[in-house]
């Protein structure tokens, strides 16, 4: 008797978590790229994660150098040269 | 230079004594000054090493402490391998027990948050678990499933909110005072390769920890649910689907077993 009820419980959750992730909240979706908010080496690259752009960026805050962040948080960030931007910015001197 | 000077000079670089003997310099009498040269370079390449593996630590505590703390550190676990990507593993337990910064009681957790991240950008590739075939299994074997973690894979548990403040000093949250002060857990992933801090709802550091010890799914969810009566299947179910810490089910060995023969 135990072992049915831990069973459909089992079956249940598992039935709802595929139902869950089927809905398309694909990380990449929820984020927008913001600018001048990288710290040094820490950016995230437009030719998508692994590839080797990703961690260049030179200076912290680089204006022209952007990290995904979770969509409409990216302009409250502060950060000691300015809030982030949505385009990118000047290349470093 | 003969091994037994070379291995003086080595040991000698991380101590605060005078220069090995037979150690000279061509410019001075005393080697002091040319010998303080390379032990400045092994430091600060070793400091520099555990600042980029730790850098929302080191903003924590502010570049000065960062550096002192690193090269205590340093004099004490020297590297023991060339790989220094690997280099720190040690450092949060010794952050814990670093007398100046005993006021920071969640710094070391942090710092092993960044520890997992490094771990899991550097583990090996792999595929993670197709939700499909979680889906093809037949209900009444799921209980018996054992899941074989992702090498990328790590659970961070602390009694404080470790994840937010890592996720606040990494740039990836805006800094904002923390009202809800309480424990977080963790996972760190590395799905479609790139590394994920995923928080987990009460008791998923349990369920997730049973798995990635190989116990079977219905133990790891039944002592979740001892460990706290608001754990939610599901809703761990789906992280751990989301999250691809697992990249392959197998049943109990018991079955397995019995299966051959």
């Amino acid at each position: 008797m135990k072992t049915t009820i831990v069973t459909l419980t089992l079956a249940g959750s598992l039935a709802s978590a595929l139902a869950a992730i089927a809905t398309p909240a694909t990380a990449e979706e929820a984020k927008e790229k913001c600018y001048g908010i990288a710290m040094k080496g820490q950016n995230d690259c437009a030719a998508g994660p692994g590839t080797t752009c990703a961690g260049t960026s030179k200076i912290d805050y680089q204006q022209n150098a952007f990290k995904l962040v979770p969509k409409g948080t990216c302009l409250s960030m502060k950060t000691p040269d300015g809030h982030g931007m949505l385009e990118p910015g000047m290349a470093p001197a | 230079m003969p091994e037994a000077t070379q291995s003086a000079f080595a040991a000698g670089l991380l101590k605060a004594a005078p220069p090995p003997a037979g150690v000279m310099a061509w410019n001075s009498p005393s080697p002091h000054r040319r010998y303080s040269v390379y032990r400045n370079n092994v430091s600060a390449s070793l400091t520099d090493a555990l600042a980029a593996r730790f850098p929302a630590s080191e903003r924590i505590v502010g570049a000065e402490f960062f550096q002192a703390m690193a090269e205590a550190f340093i004099r004490v676990h020297p590297p023991r391998s060339p790989l220094l990507l690997i280099y720190g593993d040690d450092f949060p337990d010794f952050a814990a027990a670093f007398e100046p910064a005993r006021e920071i009681v969640y710094l070391a957790d942090v710092m092993r948050l960044e520890a997992a991240r490094t771990r899991a950008y550097h583990a090996a590739d792999a595929a993670s678990l197709d939700p499909q075939a979680l889906a093809s299994i037949k209900p009444d074997r799921l209980g018996d499933l054992v899941f074989l973690s992702h090498p990328a894979l790590s659970i961070v548990s602390s009694s404080h909110p470790a994840a937010t403040i890592w996720a606040m000093n990494a740039g990836e949250r805006p800094i904002a005072p923390i009202p809800d002060w309480r424990g977080e857990d963790a996972l760190v992933v590395r799905p479609r390769m790139t590394v994920e801090v995923v928080p987990l709802p009460p008791a998923g550091a349990s369920f997730f920890g049973h798995l990635a010890q190989g116990r079977t799914l219905a133990e790891a969810t039944g002592a979740a649910m001892t460990d706290d009566a608001a754990f939610d299947l599901s809703e761990n179910l789906a992280i751990l689907l989301r999250a691809g810490a697992f990249t392959a089910t197998r049943k109990d060995q018991d079955d397995e077993d019995r299966d051959r023969a």
